[in-house]
């Protein structure tokens, strides 16, 4: 209960501070100008749970004209969600470290919380007001103590030269995605669309309808809490989502048990499989496509035939796809830093519409900045209008209630449950 | 032109210069670079060492503390967990030290801290599940390495990135009650392990230390290395095969080495790498850019802008130089000129002034051997004109030689007739070797053709200067003359002339052959001083024959006589060959006695405007013959007065005259309207002969022009040119025929050449007369000869002889007059032997010689 109330309530905060940032109307932007002296010597630790985080080292490089004499370090920690706690307070603490929005309102990080800069304070002196407004997460207290560098989303990499040679256009709803293929099924495509069957955000499922699922939820906001709170007749609000799951499971698009032969992990598998050219529509996760760049040179089949793709939102609905913006990694400072002032001042640098959409660009996520059309390979999601288009914190959903409706899908996905036995189980649905 | 080839020239040396300077600066950049390399890759080796010895003695402190663990169980008294843990807490000295001690058999693969974690001060409980260090260690028993270390990792007690050091120690378990094995870590912040990397640091300003394992990632990150792994950063900023990638890999597994690699700013860098002593999974990565490892080039561009900069101020200050000197040479060629116009000043004026007097005397002296009938006289009078010619020879050829100097002399082709090119060159040299007792052999191919295209006057003066020669340097002897011509198989309208002339002369040494070209240079000045010249005749020759495409040969043998000799090429207008020339020259000289007038004019008028009065004197009587009315002035006002008033056929206008010279009277002239003379030809008389002549005077206005000393033959030919037809009658050639007839008995005389007695006499009657004289006395004398001599009166004898060398060779008994000049030089010297056995046969052939001319009495000769 104390959590449910501590993200209402976050929620809240948040939408007064929205609503302030709203009414203020957005900013032109203001180009960087360094603060200090271009000579400062300094050093700063970045933390995070990324193994690699190259984006984040290309702005390290852009940093470094205007502090030449800086040292820019990222550090990968293991089991970062346990050891950052302590990693803030010890010897040698970093400076800044990345966050995740599930983390706000659990109180395994409230300490963590406690190292965290508040970036809200006029005295930081941080514009983030290029950021999306709904992307912003703050504390209880109303502080903001991270910032959104990456986002993500649910949905599917497209192969544009398969559609490009067939002749096809790329489906929008889900009406044009039965005939499309029907028509690439035809073509000799065996499963037009694949994915990861996993329990996991990543998987195939979960990319097709929770998009659908929280738009549903939105619209019926009244009965958010009822799901949060397993209640087992709020079930029913899963419905549609797990009745056009069956229909998509059971028509030509998608061959399940293909599926999982040939995926056999969330992420490598994934990309590599649609790296062998010949699957036009594979359902992915933003998370997914940021590691599609490395992987192009890795495949053999892509580097022989290379072919243009995109991301788009899966058209599920009838009116068509549905454009969930999740939070993908925050950056916060550690209050504690040996270098407070730089490390301020290394996110007045970071924080703009030109680096952020730079880290995005290379990182292949989506930016977190009002414009996705600097991004090509996201570019699409500019055409799904407003209406569909939100943001994961505003279905109000906790984490148990997602994990449910994860089972449900996983369930009806692979034939395990029907519909009705998955929507009268919720709440009580096994999870992996 | 010249000034550009230098600079270019120079250029081209600069350029080669620095090119080799580039090459040898880059050849020692590139050996120092691999020495700097080498360096850097020993400096690496160093590194490794240090941190080798550094984990190695990490190592040993935790085997210590394994060891006293170890020992208590070995002794049957093991430690429990928390005892092996208090035991390390007490023995360890740094605090940001710990001990873990983890039991990997336990569901969270946990175990117990020495110091508690820092999030939560009461908790000592560590837990390794979430963190993959031991993956590569748990079969610690089979491990060789001296040192057993863990990956870099974040120790989750305090979040700090660490190394742990293993060992395998032996704890009770109290939930058992039996021993089990535990995995002992001494965790060090990876920072100490850091700080030994600094050592490099001071060497190498931008060096970047960087340990990994064997999978390439990163143990200690280098600020520069991107990624989480070596290999991928390679991967990413190295386009590389993967057969290539692969490579690297297995080089830096393989042991110490240098690579090049791209950075992430593409730039080149030198990447030395070495295993750890003390490891077989760990490597060091000493990584630099490789413009800070390598010899700046800036110093081989400073050396080369230095060596650019010094050579150009070289050039610059060179150019200077040659500039100052070129204008100091022009001063002085602009001197030269002046000088060389100076002497082209002074050859004129000397050739003015020796002509002008020249044609007086010579003029005069026509008019003398064309008057007297006195042999004595004519033949003081044709030694005048020998020695006129010979004088004017000299300066002509002075004169011609400046011409070629000047590069004024051109080479004139006109159609020419070859028996009359012949004909003048034996006619100019015969009586010159005549006078010195020389025979001239001719040996003319009759198939020469009868008219050829060239340059007559230059192949006229190259023969006769060769021909001159030959009689100046022969004593006795002969000449030979040859011209012999050859077709030329290519060439079917030209012919090749072979044209040589050999003496029995002085001959020359072949060490004085190269002198004989030499300008001015004559060969044995001792010997030959007595011989004229100016030593210019073989220069000019050579240079006249170089005109012409030839050159002159020359084989001679000192002491017996030369052969000079060239071949010249002639086109063909005539084929028709030229016959038997010397039976044609004999007959035509025997023809050519006296002088005849080439025509007669008595209605025509000249006016002659000379400021010499003598000239005018000798211009008159030259034509006297002709019967020409020839009006004089001396002044250039005089002339135009007479201009104004006469009507004149020719006017003869000298150019050099005091007040108003021949060119201002000229114009002068050109201006008049009210005259009878419009029109009139107006020739200049000019005692200049230097090149250039002939144009200034056309362009002066004049109709033509005729150099002083005036001659006769070229006087009579220019009026004939420009006189009006209808007022010249051409003399005929047989009007004198008579008057030169001689008995025919005379020609069959072998010891008598009829032309050298008529040339000494004048002409044929004067000789008819002077045979008879000779006749007459020759009786006499051969008595008073033989009377002396046999009294032995020498002195007398002598005086005879003496005499009749004069007659015999004034009557044309040459090879009698040089008979008796060997006896009378014999006399002279006392050298009574000669005169002893010769005279009497000397008197035998003048009594001959009497007894032949005795036909003579019966002619009436006056």
């Amino acid at each position: 209960m104390r959590r449910t109330f501590r993200a209402l309530f976050s929620l809240s905060m948040a939408t007064m501070l929205l609503l302030q940032g709203c009414g203020s109307g957005k900013k032109e932007e203001v180009p960087f100008s360094p603060k200090y002296d271009k000579d400062s010597e300094f050093s700063l630790t970045v933390a995070g749970s990324y193994g690699n985080f190259e984006s984040l080292e290309a702005e390290f490089e852009r940093f470094y004209e205007y502090y030449p004499n800086a040292t820019m370090q990222y550090v990968t920690m293991d089991d970062y969600n346990n050891v950052i706690s302590s990693a803030l307070v010890n010897s040698e603490p970093p400076d800044i470290f990345t966050t995740n929005s599930y983390m706000i309102g659990d109180e395994k990080y409230d300490s963590l919380f406690e190292s965290c800069e508040v970036l809200s304070d006029s005295s930081v002196g941080l514009d983030y007001s290029c950021i999306r407004d709904s992307l912003i997460r703050t504390t209880d207290s109303g502080d903001v103590v991270m910032l959104p560098i990456f986002t993500t989303s649910y949905g599917m990499l497209v192969n544009m030269d398969i559609f490009e040679k067939e002749g096809l256009e790329v489906p929008t709803n889900f009406s044009q995605l039965m005939d499309v293929c029907a028509k690439l099924k035809s073509a000799g495509y065996e499963s037009p669309v694949m994915g990861t069957d996993r329990f996991s955000g990543s998987g195939l499922f979960n990319c097709f309808v929770y998009p659908m699922f929280s738009y549903n939820v939105i619209k019926n906001s009244d009965k958010v809490d009822a799901l949060n709170n397993f209640d087992s007749s709020s079930g029913e609000l899963m419905r549609p989502a797990l009745e056009r799951l069956y229909e998509f499971v059971n028509s030509d698009c998608i061959d399940v048990a293909k599926c999982q032969e040939e995926i056999t992990d969330e992420y490598d598998s994934v990309i590599m499989r649609f790296f062998e050219g010949d699957v036009p529509m594979m359902l992915a996760t933003g998370d997914v496509v940021s590691g599609t760049a490395k992987r192009e040179s890795k495949s053999d089949a892509f580097s022989a035939n290379p072919f243009k793709y995109r991301f788009f939102a899966a058209p599920a609905g009838d009116e068509g796809g549905y454009f969930i913006n999740s939070v993908s990694i925050c950056f916060s400072i550690n209050k504690n830093s040996r270098n407070i002032d730089m490390a301020n001042e290394f996110m007045r640098f970071l924080i703009s519409k030109k680096e952020l959409d730079n880290m995005a660009g290379l990182k292949r996520l989506i930016t977190p900045v009002d414009d996705y059309s600097t991004n090509e390979l996201y570019s699409a999601l500019e055409d799904i209008p407003d209406d569909r288009s939100f943001t994961d914190k505003e279905t109000g959903l906790l984490d148990p209630a997602v994990r449910q409706f994860r089972a449900a899908i996983y369930a009806v996905g692979n034939g395990e449950m029907t519909v009705d036995e998955a929507v009268s189980a919720y709440g009580n649905i096994p999870e992996e | 032109m010249k000034r550009k080839l230098i600079l270019a020239i120079n250029l081209l040396i600069m350029g080669f210069i620095l090119f080799f300077i580039i090459r040898y600066a880059n050849t020692k950049a590139e050996e120092s670079n691999e020495n700097e390399i080498i360096a850097f890759e020993k400096m690496t080796m160093t590194t490794n060492q240090i941190i080798a010895n550094y984990l190695e003695d990490e190592q040993h402190l935790c085997d210590i503390w394994a060891n006293y663990i170890n020992r208590s169980a070995e002794d049957g008294t093991p430690m429990t967990a928390e005892e092996a843990i208090s035991f390390i807490r007490k023995a360890k000295i740094s605090s940001e030290i710990e001990g873990h001690l983890i039991f990997l058999d336990s569901s969270e693969r946990g175990g117990i801290s020495t110091t508690a974690r820092v999030s939560d001060p009461s908790v000592y409980t560590v837990s390794y599940a979430k963190i993959n260090i031991f993956d590569n260690i748990e079969s610690l028993d089979t491990m060789n390495d001296v040192v057993c270390l863990t990956r870099a990792y974040t120790n989750p007690m305090n979040g700090v990135q660490s190394i742990a050091f293993l060992n395998k120690v032996n704890v009770f378990d109290k939930e058992s009650g039996e021993q089990k094995e535990g995995i002992l870590m001494r965790v060090v912040p990876l920072s100490r392990l850091e700080q030994k990397l600094v050592i490099l640091k001071g060497e190498y300003e931008n060096v970047e230390i960087s340990i990994v394992d064997k999978e390439g990632n990163y143990v200690v990150h280098g600020k520069s290395f991107k990624n989480s792994n070596f290999f991928e950063y390679y991967k990413s900023y190295n386009v590389a095969s993967s057969e290539e990638y692969a490579n690297v890999i297995q080089e830096i597994a393989g042991g110490t080495g240098t690579m090049t690699i791209k950075n992430f700013k593409d730039e080149d860098c030198v990447l030395s790498h070495t295993p750890l002593e003390t490891m077989t999974t760990w490597f060091l990565l000493a990584y630099i850019p490789a413009k800070d490892l390598v010899v700046s080039r800036s110093i081989d561009w400073l050396l080369l802008g230095i060596a650019t900069l010094g050579f150009l101020v070289l050039l610059i200050f060179n150019s200077i130089v040659m500039m100052i000197y070129n204008r100091e040479l022009s001063e002085a060629a602009k001197q030269a000129n002046q000088a060389n116009e100076a002497k082209s000043n002074f050859l004129s004026t000397m050739s003015h002034d020796i002509r002008t007097p020249m044609n007086a005397i010579l003029g005069l002296n026509e008019m003398i051997l064309r008057d007297s009938h006195d042999n004595n006289i004519r033949m003081y009078s044709e030694s005048i004109r020998t020695a006129g010619s010979t004088l004017l020879g000299i300066i002509n050829d002075i004169l011609d030689f400046s011409k070629i100097e000047a590069g004024k002399m051109e080479i004139i082709n006109v159609d020419y007739g070859f028996a009359s090119l012949l004909n003048d060159l034996v006619n100019m040299v015969q009586k010159k070797a005549e006078d010195k007792g020389l025979s001239l052999k001719l040996d003319i191919d009759r198939n020469i053709p009868m008219v050829l295209y060239g340059d007559e006057i230059r192949i006229k003066q190259v023969i006769i200067n060769i021909l001159s020669n030959a009689v100046k340097y022969t004593k006795q002897g002969s000449i030979t003359f040859s011209v012999h011509a050859n077709k030329i198989q290519d060439k079917p309208d030209s012919i090749m002339l072979r044209v040589s002339v050999a003496d029995t002369g002085i001959g020359i040494k072949p060490e004085d052959l190269d002198k004989l070209f030499v300008a001015f240079q004559r060969i044995e000045e001792k010997r030959n001083r007595n011989i004229e010249g100016t030593g210019l005749g073989m220069t000019i020759v050579q240079r006249f024959l170089d005109m012409m495409g030839s050159h002159l040969e020359v084989e001679s043998e000192y002491g017996k006589g030369s052969v000079f000799s060239f071949e010249l090429e002639q086109k063909v207008v005539k084929w028709e060959p030229i016959g038997d020339f010397q039976e044609a020259f004999k007959r035509a000289s025997s023809e050519r006695i006296n002088y005849q007038e080439k025509f007669t004019a008595p209605d025509a008028r000249v006016l002659v405007v000379d400021d010499t009065p003598v000239n005018l004197t000798v211009f008159a009587s030259l034509l006297k013959r002709t019967e020409l009315q020839i009006d004089t002035a001396e002044s250039g006002d005089e002339c135009i007065v007479l201009f104004r008033k006469n009507k004149y056929d020719v006017i003869f206008l000298d150019h050099m005259m005091p007040d108003k010279d021949g060119i201002e009277t000229l114009v002068e002239m050109k201006g008049i309207t009210d005259t009878p003379n419009i029109g009139t030809p107006v020739i200049c008389l000019t005692a200049n002969a230097i090149s250039g002549m002939r144009k200034m005077y056309t362009n002066a206005g004049f109709d033509d022009y005729l150099t002083k000393p005036i001659d006769a033959e070229r006087l009579e030919m220019m009026l004939l040119q420009y006189l009006p037809k209808e007022k010249v009658a051409i003399a005929s050639e047989n009007d004198d025929k008579e008057d030169n007839e001689l008995p025919n008995f005379l020609y069959d005389l072998k010891g008598l050449d009829l032309d050298a007695g008529i040339k000494y006499c004048g002409d044929s009657e004067d000789y008819l007369f002077a045979l008879k004289t000779y006749l007459d006395s020759s009786e006499k004398k051969a008595e008073e000869v033989e009377k002396y001599w046999a009294a032995r009166d020498i002195e007398n004898t002598t005086i005879l002889v003496h005499g009749l060398k004069s007659s015999s060779r004034a009557v044309g008994a040459l090879e009698l007059g040089d008979f008796a000049e060997r006896l009378e030089k014999a006399c002279k010297n006392g050298d009574l032997e000669i005169p002893e056995k010769e005279l009497g046969d000397f008197i035998i052939r003048f009594r001959q010689l009497a007894k032949d001319l005795e036909p003579l009495n019966d002619l009436d000769i006056e």
